[in-house]
């Protein structure tokens, strides 16, 4: 695998452009019967790679407050897992936009995401961030692949951060699917606690992860991939639950959230963040009138 | 105890429950839906001192608090001081502890007296839902600091271009748990359903809180207790009529859509949002016997608990449990060494989700650390006089409300029985706090030094002719 070094991190707007032009080439590539463009069915075999990103500037900081702020974190210069994990987002978003990727950026729903903080990372300290893409596999609805983003404070020999981030692309069929399994009913827990997400909530996270695809910020984008209104972003509502948890995760943990039905917003989700008998934090998001699962996972002191 | 061996230190003093008085409840959007909290605090301080003829009298400390405040009344109690008769060097301050405030501002007075720092204090409490507190958007809100501390004109018009339309709608005060989103009632649907608490079993309670308090209306209990405001005379609140058919009629309300159990929580068997003021006067015995104050009872301990709500280890209203359980160990006491119970119905299912928890063994043994349940109590000393579900729970008023319902009750135990009485008061609180305290009757004087033996016969017949009154009455609920 080559490693290509940024001199930055690279600005998500560019991306978006870059990322719905080239989602419509790709687009464009599949639909197109005896298109002479060849099919892309591999990954890149490239890390992008920024070396001692700066994370003591005012910005920042201002950005970190903002982030601990609409996601329900504690006032600290620690940064949680959520915000590294936008740290590393545009350089995951800067493969995922190269003519070479096999899947279009604009649709692809974020199904999986798990993280592992080795260590916490103090806003000040300087970061290596690497983002890398993994595991090109089919699911019965489409394409996924795994989008892995190390953050490594400067100085240390390992990562301070994991984050493995799944992505499917619908309907986008380049590798062969596996056998379907038999989900489990879901029934939901008791709630300990209740969102309120207003419409606002999708522009809210967008300004400060960056993430500004359409389908959490504009109705018309979200009605074009078939929304009936904009979805809060999948990590909005794995970062609040993680931050429901509280100090009971420590300083290092690993973070596991599987996204099921999207949050339309507005909406209310019921919620559950315990600990189980094993020091296993459960979470859990639900829409309680339909029955509907959001989001599930686990969040487990290290 | 060590301290009894130290010559050098003082037998801390009684701290006694003079009286109370409090203003009717009035149904929110009802009678005083235009007073605000200053209006209706000094209206009970008023009635309070007009009682006890304080007018010109300089207490030891004023303090009380109301739950939804205004910025503006940062100050609250000092400025109802101000405008009432007492004498202006009253010092006063605000405290705030959700529903528990009224309770907590009883203790904090009884435990200066007793450290001899004041010689009387008024607690006490006042809430309007009625007249809350509107605040703007947080993003009007930001928009405007921001503007605020902008320097240019040019800043200061780019700080207002980041309002937006939805900024402009207000913001008004809500009972949801900030940590958790969901409202109280929500939260204690949880707690009934994780303890299988009936609805019918929570209609008997509401149906007895307002059969309760109407009898004790009818019978004159709330005579000394309670001075009219802006022409209400009773707890707007009170239904004396209500039937257990009435009860069955209505719609839940909370816990709707809770996987696996039928939801139990109606308006009926819920507290309604309300306004209304109380305010309680404590003091030394000495300071009581030199006026000619009557004794009703005096403030034996009192325990505050919280508990871990936020992650579903235990229910939002469960605190008193734990508080109860902790006071009875250190006073050396069982659960059924009480004449009354006053358990403060935020919902009568709180009420029952204490109950079933004093008495399961499981949940005392692990939650509590006791080695045996607490037992159950005589449900006939169960808020004998009602409580919230009928006469309402403007929040910080409450406390007055009990404590001084209490020490009338034990007064007129004593009275009639010539034996101490006893009571056991606990209120649930917002943020999973709790508040349990015992009050016992003081007409005896049983003070242990000597030399206030002669004031505390004084009092005792102060206290005696309180009671024996007020026995009248109790005669007249019993009819």
């Amino acid at each position: 695998m080559t490693v290509e070094e940024l001199g930055q991190i690279p600005p998500l707007g560019g991306s978006f452009v870059r990322g719905a032009s080239g989602s419509g080439v790709a687009a464009a590539r599949r639909v197109l019967p005896g298109s002479d463009a060849p099919q892309t069915t591999t990954l890149p075999d490239t890390t992008l790679r920024v070396a001692e990103v700066s994370t003591s500037g005012d910005d920042v900081a201002r950005r970190l407050a903002e982030y601990e702020r609409l996601v329900g974190e504690r006032p600290s210069e620690t940064m949680p897992a959520g915000f590294l994990h936008v740290l590393g987002f545009p350089l995951a978003t800067a493969l995922m936009v190269r003519p070479e990727f096999p899947l279009p950026l604009l649709g692809m729903v974020h199904v999986e995401n798990h993280v592992s903080l080795f260590r916490p990372v103090e806003l000040g300290e300087s970061v290596t961030v690497t983002a890398r893409a993994e595991g090109l596999r089919g699911h019965r609805r489409g394409t996924q692949v795994d989008l892995v983003t190390d953050v490594t404070v400067v100085g240390d020999d390992s990562p301070a951060y994991t984050g493995v981030s799944t992505y499917l692309a619908k309907g986008v069929h380049i590798a062969p699917a596996p056998e379907e399994t038999e989900r489990p009913e879901f029934v939901p827990p008791l709630p300990t606690a209740r969102w309120r997400l207003d419409a606002r909530v999708g522009k809210a996270y967008a300004t400060v992860s960056g993430d500004r695809n359409p389908i959490h910020v504009s109705v018309l984008g979200a009605k074009a991939f078939g929304f009936p209104r904009t979805i809060a972003h999948g990590m909005y509502t794995a970062a609040r639950a993680l931050a429901q948890v509280g100090p009971a995760r420590g300083d290092a943990y690993d973070w596991d959230v599987q996204f099921a039905r999207p949050v339309v917003l507005p909406g209310v989700v019921d919620v559950s963040v315990r600990p189980g008998t094993d020091g296993v934090w459960s979470i859990t998001g639900w829409n309680a009138r339909k029955r509907l699962l959001h989001l599930n996972g686990s969040v487990t002191p290290r | 105890m060590a301290t009894s061996k130290n010559q050098t230190t003082p037998p801390a003093a009684e701290a006694v429950i003079v009286g109370g008085n409090r203003i009717p409840f009035a149904r929110a959007g009802g009678k005083y839906s235009s007073a605000s909290n200053q209006e209706m605090f000094t209206a009970a301080l008023e009635g309070l001192v007009a009682r006890y003829g304080l007018q010109g009298e300089r207490i030891g400390e004023v303090v009380g608090g109301a739950v939804l405040k205004h910025a503006r009344d940062f100050n609250l109690v000092r400025e109802s001081v101000l405008g009432s008769s007492l004498s202006s060097q009253t010092p006063a301050y605000d405290l705030q502890q959700a529903c528990a405030t009224g309770l907590e501002a009883v203790v904090t007075i009884s435990n200066k007296i007793k450290l001899g720092q004041v010689e009387s204090g008024i607690a006490g409490g006042t809430d309007t839902v009625s007249d809350a507190p509107i605040a703007v958007s947080e993003g009007l809100r930001r928009a405007l600091l921001a503007a605020g501390h902008a320097k240019t004109l040019g800043a200061r018009l780019k700080a207002f271009a980041a309002i937006r339309p939805a900024d402009i709608a207000p913001l008004t005060p809500s009972t949801d748990e900030p940590r958790t989103g969901m409202s109280m009632g929500e939260h204690q649907a949880v707690t009934t359903a994780t303890w299988g608490i009936t609805r019918e079993a929570q209609d008997e309670i509401a149906l007895a809180s307002h059969q309760h308090l109407a009898a004790a209306w009818d019978s004159g209990f709330f005579d000394d207790l309670v001075t009219p405001f802006r022409g209400l005379t009773r707890d707007q609140n009170l239904r004396g009529d209500s039937t257990m058919e009435k009860l069955a009629g209505l719609k839940p309300v909370f816990g709707k859509n809770l996987e696996g159990t039928e939801p139990t929580m109606t308006a009926g068997n819920s507290t309604p949002l309300t306004d209304g003021a109380s305010a309680v006067l404590l003091a030394s015995r000495e300071w009581a016997a030199e006026r000619n104050l009557p004794v009703l009872a005096k403030v034996v301990d009192a325990e505050t608990a919280a508990v871990d709500y936020v992650h579903g280890h235990e229910g939002l209203l469960m605190a008193p449990a734990h508080a109860v359980a902790r006071l009875l160990t250190r006073q050396e006491l069982t659960l059924q060494d009480f004449d009354f119970y006053e358990i403060h119905e935020a919902f009568a299912s709180t009420v029952l989700t204490t109950l079933a928890a004093w008495e399961d063994a499981d949940y005392c043994r692990t939650e509590l650390g006791l080695d045996a349940p607490l037992g159950s109590i005589d449900r006939e000393r169960l808020n004998v006089n009602g409580s919230s579900v009928a006469a309402g729970h403007p929040f910080a008023a409450t406390g007055g409300r009990i404590v001084a319902t209490a020490a009338k009750l034990v007064a007129e135990r004593a009275a009639e029985t010539g034996r101490p009485a006893r009571a056991l008061i606990s209120v649930c609180a917002a943020g999973g706090l709790g508040v349990a305290a015992i009050i016992e009757s003081a007409a005896d004087g049983s003070v242990s030094t000597g030399s206030t033996s002669a004031t505390g016969s004084t009092s005792a017949t102060g206290s005696v002719s309180t009671g024996s009154t007020s026995a009248t009455s109790t005669t007249g609920t019993e009819a």
